[in-house]
């Protein structure tokens, strides 16, 4: 690493942008703007722009396991406005198999140089599971697989984010039968702070929202008992959906494309899982705020809930079964005809012999 | 698995056999059984047996001159109560589309609100009944472990449902699964309970009615 | 899109939000007149639909100052046809609306210079001067005199 940049890191973010002819009235904008998606008071800008200007740029390390890299698109993806961008001018991603140039060698030197320097103080992002299954061959990199990087990559670091519901909760790759043993990352890191942004993949504004929180004060924020942040999981879709009237009055679109899926109606009907599905979707939404799957015509997958690929087909209503009873309901069915009829044969052949024993 | 996920899927899976089971155990067990023929001559006033039934049936729906007013409370609060379960069960959406994924059948639902108000109408009018049965000195008498239990698990799938539509108390998916729980214990008990009545007040009164016409009477 | 014309489309029905907004900005600003109590309402936070936004904005009217800051994106500010009540509008590139508050404030905090731009600043301009003032004196002009 050259002398410029271990210089830089010692800088504060406000001195560093302040370099760069960014002025603190761009961390006040920043500010304003993430407060508002962390659903704090906007009297908490001032206290963020201050956190973020006195911090240091946050070393990231980001670890890529059993993933499709769709949390990475997503983060990228955090639209083309610049005031979204400016997360990237507060972290240095030191390791991202996607992202960075070296590759190699070099790459894995790099990710060893940025835990050393930063000891202590650095962050683990994690996208993707960990298998376990035969000690953990099933996805190696360099040479190593997934769950020792993780062990060895953690042990110094500040804090982990386990990104992607994959990483969260174990994911596709951890989806019935599951034949890779994935395990999601807080099966594995337990002794240090972890905080789960799920979704598949999750809103770019949960992911740097939660990043700038921690920067700014330097805490975890608030999480629910899935180690998810309240910000931006404490609600249903279906609590902020605006579809919801619809629900209430008994509307429902009985199948794509009919009558009441072109007039907007609920999407209960076609399997929709946003009653049991906690994410900002329906606030937050996508690609900036342009829509999201229920405003697009389609029911909410459940992509932030664990288990979501097996909560029994994602075009089955919220109130059916998840199995299939046809096979028990028959066989019982034939059960209980049976010790029924044989019962009532017992009760003649009793009375016959009542009636013959006079 | 989650609680909701068991819910969905095993409990409901195991609730819907021993339900099945239950009903034909039930119905197979008494249909088979010797029946009594009676070889007298029927009177003159002799119906068709359906038809004498059918009369039963229908008759049975409203009492008597004579025991009207004693029991008029009980009846007008057991119609409230049986209408409000039936108007809950069968006409908001989710349940309709519950018995869909059984019976590949659906039909028209309520809006939610209607459901909701009359939900809570026969809570009361179930709360009343069980008064009723606490108060009375002779049915405080005669009343069994069936007569309570079969009112317990009418009753939790509609306080449960109302706690889980109004989001009170805990997360909606933990109520949801709770309200699903209950309907399947509901599903468990009914075969070999009083509840079977569902199946049973029909043969008894057909069987009534038919015996009545045999003799030219009715009752 | 495929919609039917008659369609009642969620999104853009008007749901008197913009009332409930306008008596928090009265109760707000009677603080702000009273113990000089500055105040904000996050307006990304509330269930809005556009018509609701576009009824606020036409009740809140427009006074005598708007502004256009270029700072991470375009952000536009005006005073409301109530004194003490601002509109804050931030965006990202391409005009698309990053985050939209209602200060109720005497001046809206971001119209400030920050300490620390300003000493930058001072820094920057005594550079500029300090450069200039040396460029002069190379120009062996006698009659300057530094």
């Amino acid at each position: 690493m050259s002398t410029f940049e271990t210089a830089s890191r010692h800088k504060t973010l406000g001195e560093s942008l302040t370099e760069r002819g960014i002025s603190r009235r761009a961390f006040l904008k920043y500010a304003s703007y993430t407060a508002s998606i962390l659903a704090l008071p906007p009297a908490a800008a001032t206290a963020i722009a201050q956190g973020l200007a006195a911090a240091r740029r946050q070393s990231v390390i980001w670890l890529s396991f059993q993933e499709c890299t769709g949390c990475t698109e997503s983060i990228t993806r955090a639209s083309s406005p610049s005031i979204e961008d400016m997360i990237f001018d507060f972290i240095s991603l030191d390791y991202h198999h996607t992202l960075m140039n070296a590759s190699g060698v070099a790459a894995e030197q790099a990710r060893h140089a940025a835990m050393q320097e930063n000891a202590g103080k650095y962050i683990v992002i994690v996208d993707g599971s960990v298998p376990l299954k035969d000690d953990g061959v099933y996805s190696t990199i360099a040479g190593i697989s997934n769950l020792q990087m993780l062990q060895e990559t953690v042990k110094d670091a500040f804090a982990v984010i386990a990104v992607g519901s994959c990483a969260a909760f174990g994911g596709i790759p951890g989806a019935n039968p599951n034949p890779t043993g994935a395990v999601p990352i807080s099966q594995i890191v337990t002794d240090k702070p972890l905080i789960n942004i799920s979704g598949c993949p999750p809103i770019p504004e949960a992911m740097t929202g939660t990043i700038a929180y921690l920067l700014s004060f330097g805490s975890i924020p608030e999480l629910d008992h899935l180690g998810r942040p309240k910000a931006f999981f404490g609600e249903t879709i279906h609590d902020r959906c605006y579809r919801r009237p619809f629900y209430e009055r008994g509307m429902f679109a009985k199948s794509f494309d009919d009558t009441g899926a072109r007039q907007g109606w609920c999407l209960y009907e076609v399997g929709c899982k946003g009653p049991v599905t906690y994410n900002a979707c329906a606030t937050l939404k996508w690609n900036g705020g342009v829509s999201f799957p229920v405003q697009s015509g389609h029911g909410c997958l459940g992509c932030a809930e664990p288990g979501f690929w097996d909560m029994g087909g994602f075009y089955k209503p919220l109130s059916t079964g998840t199995g299939d009873a046809t096979r028990w309901v028959a066989g019982a069915a034939i059960t209980g005809a049976a010790i029924g009829a044989a019962s009532a044969f017992a009760a003649r052949q009793q009375r016959k012999r009542v009636l013959k024993e006079g | 698995m989650t609680l909701l996920e068991f819910a969905r899927g095993p409990a409901m899976q195991v609730a819907l056999a021993v339900f099945v089971f239950g009903v034909c155990y039930r119905l197979f067990s008494l249909f088979l059984l010797w029946r009594t023929h009676d070889s007298s001559a029927g009177s003159s006033r002799q119906r068709p047996v359906a038809i004498a039934a059918l009369r039963e049936i229908i008759r049975r729906l409203w009492p008597q001159a004579a025991y009207k007013n004693r029991t008029m409370f009980a009846l007008i609060n057991g119609y409230v109560f049986h209408l409000g379960l039936a108007v809950v069960v069968f006409a908001l959406m989710p349940h309709i589309l519950f018995f869909r994924s059984l019976l590949g059948v659906s039909w028209p639902s309520l809006p939610n609100n209607v459901i909701y108000a009359v939900a809570v109408v026969t809570v009361a009018s179930m709360f009343a009944s069980l008064a009723m049965r606490f108060s009375n000195p002779a049915m405080r008498i005669i009343s069994t472990f069936d007569d309570y239990f079969s009112w317990l698990v009418v009753f939790l799938p509609v306080i449960t449902g109302l706690i889980a539509t109004s989001h009170l108390g805990a997360r909606y998916e933990t109520l949801l699964a709770i309200h699903m729980l209950s309907v399947a214990l509901l599903l468990i008990w009914l075969p070999f309970g009083k509840l079977m009545h569902v199946a049973w007040v029909f043969v008894t009164r057909s069987q009534t009615g038919v015996q009545l016409s045999h003799r030219g009477a009715q009752l | 899109m495929n919609r039917d014309s008659n369609a009642p489309c969620m999104t853009t029905q008007s749901t008197g939000m913009a009332w409930s907004i306008l008596s928090e900005v009265a109760q707000r600003l009677q603080a702000l007149a009273r113990h000089n109590e500055p105040s904000t309402i996050d307006l990304r936070s509330l269930p809005m639909t556009q018509a609701d936004r576009e009824q606020l904005e036409e009740l809140l009217g427009h006074g005598e100052v708007r502004a256009r800051l270029e700072v991470a994106g375009p952000t536009d500010i005006w005073e409301t046809a109530y004194a003490g009540v601002w509109w804050i509008r931030h965006m990202g590139d391409g005009g698309r609306i990053a985050t939209e508050e209602i200060a109720i404030t005497r001046i809206p905090e971001i119209f400030l210079s920050d300490p620390h731009d300003v000493s930058a600043a001072a820094d920057r301009i005594r550079t500029i001067l300090d450069e200039g003032y040396d460029r002069l004196a190379a120009l062996e002009a006698p009659h300057v005199h530094i």
